[in-house]
C-alpha cells in the first residue's frame, strides 16, 4: 500500500514540475474552452474591460472626473465629438467617468468574488471533511442565508455597516450573500473527492487534516470552483451596481456605473437625457455578458455531454 | 397524487429554517448602527422622553428577552408599528397594502418568462446547433447580463418618451382612484371587478413595460435550463423506444420529453422567484411603483426598523413557500422523489 502511494506522489511532483503553459494546453478542458467561439468572445470582452479599467486607473485624473466642471464644459451636452458620451448635470464628461467605472467594477467585483470564494471553499471543504455536527452547523447556517432572495439579503446586511464605508459595505454584504453558494458547490464536490482511495491512503500515511484538505481535496475541486467564480463575477458586478443604484453603495460623485444609472433614472429619464443611462449601462451589461459567456463556455467544457450532436 | 405526509414533513423542515431566518433578521437589526428610540423621539427630544420610548419599546430588557419576544411576535406576523414611513400604523397593515403591488408585478413577469422561456428552450434543444439555437442562446445570455436598471430606463426612453406609446411610470393613470375600488389590491384584477374598462386598459398599459423587464430576465433563465434539460432527456433510451414504436417526433418530445425535462426547470423557476423579488425592488424603483420593494429601500434609508423586519421576513417567507411549492411539484412530476 505504501509503495503505491509513493509512486502516486512521485507522479504528482512530475506534473507539478512541468511548465504551467504545457499543463494548460494539455488539459482537455482548456482546449475545449478555446475551441468555443462564444467563450473566446467572453475572454476578449473581459480583457478589453481590464485594459480600460487599468488605463482609467493609471492615466485618468480622478479629481477631474469627480469634481463639478460647471463653467468649463457645457452642461447636459448630448454626445458630440468633444464629449463622445455627452456630459452630466455637473458638466462632467461621461466618457472618462464610464471608463473609470470599469476600474471600480473590476476592483470591487474581484474582491467580492475572491472573498466569497475563499470563505465558501473553506466552509464547504470543512463541512464535507468533518461531517456530522460540523457539517450540520455549517450547512444549516448556509441554508438560512439561502432562504433570502439574494439582493434583499444584501440590502438588509448593508444596513449593518456604517455609511462611510461606501462601496466596501456593498462588498461586505455581497460576500456574505454569495458565500453559501460556494460552500454548497464545494461541499458537494469535496464529498465526491473524499470517496477516492487516495484520500484514505493519505490519511493512513498519517497526513494531518490541513494537508489532506489543501494538498489533496482542494486541487480536485478546482474545476467547479472556477466555473462558479466566473459565473458569480457577472452577478457580483450587477449586484454591486444595483446596490449603488438603490443608494447603498458608492458615495455621491463616485464614477460607479450603478450610481451613474441611478442619476440617469432619477434626473435624466423624464427630461429625455438618454446618454446618462445608455453609456454606463451598456458597459455594465457588456462586462457582465463577457463573464457569462466565459462561465458558460467553462461549464460546457467541463460537461462535454452537452456538446454532442443529437441525432 | 400529493401525499399529505410528504407536504407535512416538508412544512416541519421549514420551521428551523424560518427560526434561523428570523434570528438573522433580529441580529442584523441589533447590529445596525442607529438608535430606534432616538429615531422615534426625534433628534431634539428630551433625555427623559427618549428613555420613555426605550422603555415602551422594551429596549431595556435583556437581549434574550427581546429575542424571545421577537420570535413570538414574528410567528404571529406582528412587527409592531412603523416608526416613520406611516407613523403609528401597524407594519402588518402597511405590508398588506403594498404586498399585492409587488406580487402582481412578479406574477406577470413570471408569466411572460414561463410562456416564452419554455417554448424557446424546447425549440433550441430540438434544433441544437442551428441558427435558431444560437440566436436563442445568445439572446438568453444577453437577457441575464442586461441589468433591469438599464433595460428599464431604455424602454421608458424609447416607448414612453420618444414614441409616446406607453406611460412612463406608476400603476395606473393619476386620473383614476384605485383605492376606491380596492378588493384584491391587484390593480388589473380590481379594475376588471369594478367593470371599468378604461381603468383596466390604463392598468394594463402601465404593467407592460415593468412586467416585460422582469419577464425577459426570467425568460432567459428558464429557456437556458429548459434547453439543457431537454438535451439531456432527448438522449434517454425511453425517447428512442417511443420513436421506434412509430410515435412522431413532435409527440415524443412534447409527451415524453417535456414532463421529464420540466423537473430541473421547475427548480430554476423556484430559485429565480427570489431573483424576481429582488428584481421587483429594482423595477419598482425604476418605474416609480410603490410596492414592498421601494418600501424596504426607503425603510432602510430612514431607519424604520419594524418595516425593515417585516418586509425582509415577508420576502424570505414567500421565497421559502415558493421553494416548498417546487418540492411538492417535483413529487407530482416524479413520484419517486417522495421516497
Amino acid at each position: 500500500m505504501s509503495t503505491e502511494t509513493t509512486t502516486t506522489n512521485e507522479t504528482s511532483t512530475d506534473v507539478d514540475q512541468r511548465g504551467l503553459v504545457d499543463r494548460l494546453t494539455a488539459s482537455p478542458f482548456v482546449s475545449r474552452l478555446l475551441s468555443n467561439r462564444l467563450a473566446l468572445a467572453g475572454i476578449a470582452i473581459i480583457v478589453a474591460m481590464v485594459v480600460i479599467a487599468l488605463y482609467a486607473r493609471l492615466f485618468l485624473d480622478l479629481d477631474v472626473i469627480t469634481q463639478s466642471q460647471l463653467g468649463t464644459n457645457p452642461n447636459r451636452a448630448p454626445p458630440s465629438l468633444d464629449f463622445p458620451f455627452g456630459t452630466d448635470g455637473q458638466a462632467r464628461s461621461l466618457l472618462p467617468r464610464v471608463a473609470y467605472g470599469a476600474w471600480y467594477a473590476m476592483l470591487f467585483g474581484t474582491v467580492t468574488v475572491a472573498a466569497s470564494t475563499v470563505l465558501g471553499v473553506g466552509l464547504g471543504i470543512i463541512a464535507a471533511y468533518y461531517g456530522d455536527v460540523t457539517d450540520n452547523v455549517i450547512m444549516r447556517t448556509m441554508d438560512v442565508l439561502l432562504a433570502f432572495p439574494s439582493l434583499l439579503l444584501a440590502l438588509a446586511l448593508v444596513a449593518i455597516f456604517p455609511d462611510d464605508l461606501g462601496l466596501w459595505r456593498a462588498v461586505a454584504a455581497l460576500t456574505l450573500v454569495y458565500t453559501p453558494r460556494f460552500a454548497r458547490v464545494v461541499r458537494g464536490a469535496a464529498l465526491t473527492v473524499l470517496e477516492n482511495e487516495y484520500i484514505d491512503a493519505t490519511v493512513a500515511l498519517g497526513a494531518a487534516d490541513p494537508r489532506v484538505l489543501v494538498r489533496h481535496v482542494l486541487p480536485n475541486c478546482l474545476a467547479p470552483i472556477t466555473v462558479q467564480s466566473t459565473l458569480n463575477f457577472g452577478l457580483a458586478i450587477i449586484d454591486l451596481a444595483a446596490l449603488s443604484f438603490l443608494g447603498f453603495g458608492a458615495a455621491a460623485g463616485t464614477p460607479s456605473w450603478g450610481l451613474m444609472l441611478s442619476n440617469g433614472v432619477s434626473q435624466g429619464l423624464l427630461t429625455g437625457v438618454w446618454w446618462w443611462s445608455f453609456f454606463p449601462g451598456f458597459f455594465l451589461a457588456l462586462t457582465v455578458l463577457g463573464f457569462n459567456l466565459l462561465g458558460d463556455g467553462m461549464r460546457d467544457a467541463l460537461d462535454p455531454r452537452m456538446r454532442e450532436a443529437v441525432d | 397524487m400529493i401525499s399529505t405526509r410528504f407536504v407535512l414533513k416538508r412544512l416541519l423542515l421549514l420551521v428551523p429554517v424560518l427560526v434561523g431566518v428570523a434570528s438573522l433578521v433580529f441580529s442584523i437589526l441589533h447590529l445596525s448602527p442607529g438608535d430606534p428610540a432616538l429615531t422615534i423621539a426625534g433628534e431634539r427630544a428630551s433625555e427623559e422622553f427618549v428613555r420613555q420610548v426605550e422603555e415602551s419599546l422594551g429596549l431595556n430588557d435583556p437581549i434574550w428577552v427581546q429575542y424571545g419576544r421577537f420570535l413570538a411576535d414574528a410567528a404571529q406576523f406582528q412587527f409592531g408599528e412603523s416608526f416613520i414611513i406611516q407613523r403609528n400604523t401597524p407594519v402588518r397593515e402597511v405590508l398588506a397594502n403594498k404586498l399585492p403591488v409587488t406580487l402582481e408585478l412578479a406574477l406577470y413577469g413570471q408569466l411572460i418568462g414561463i410562456s416564452l422561456g419554455i417554448p424557446l428552450g424546447i425549440l433550441s434543444a430540438v434544433k441544437q446547433d442551428s441558427i435558431t439555437d444560437h440566436l436563442t442562446r445568445i439572446g438568453a445570455l444577453a437577457g441575464i447580463s442586461v441589468p433591469i436598471f438599464w433595460s428599464g430606463p431604455l424602454l421608458i426612453l424609447l416607448f414612453a418618451q420618444m414614441l409616446g406609446w406607453l406611460p412612463t411610470s406608476g400603476r395606473i393613470s393619476v386620473l383614476y382612484n384605485v383605492e376606491a375600488i380596492r378588493v384584491t389590491g391587484l390593480v388589473t384584477v380590481d379594475t376588471l371587478l369594478a367593470g371599468n374598462w378604461d381603468m383596466f386598459v390604463s392598468a394594463v398599459r402601465h404593467m407592460i413595460l415593468p412586467a416585460s423587464v422582469i419577464g425577459v430576465y426570467s425568460m432567459a433563465l428558464i429557456s437556458r435550463m429548459m434547453r439543457s434539460s431537454m438535451l439531456e432527456v432527448i438522449r434517454q433510451d425511453y425517447m428512442r423506444t417511443a420513436r421506434a414504436k412509430g410515435q412522431g417526433a413532435k409527440i415524443t418530445v412534447l409527451k415524453h420529453g417535456f414532463r421529464n425535462a420540466m423537473i430541473p426547470v421547475i427548480t430554476v423557476i423556484g430559485i429565480q422567484f427570489g431573483g424576481l423579488l429582488g428584481g421587483a425592488v429594482l423595477t419598482e424603483t425604476v418605474f416609480a411603483i410603490g410596492g414592498i420593494g421601494t418600501l424596504l429601500v426607503e425603510a432602510i434609508k430612514v431607519g424604520d426598523y419594524p418595516i425593515v423586519q417585516g418586509t425582509v421576513l415577508t420576502f424570505a417567507f414567500l421565497f421559502t413557500l415558493v421553494n416548498l411549492g417546487v418540492d411538492v411539484t417535483y413529487s407530482v412530476l416524479d413520484p419517486r422523489i417522495e421516497q
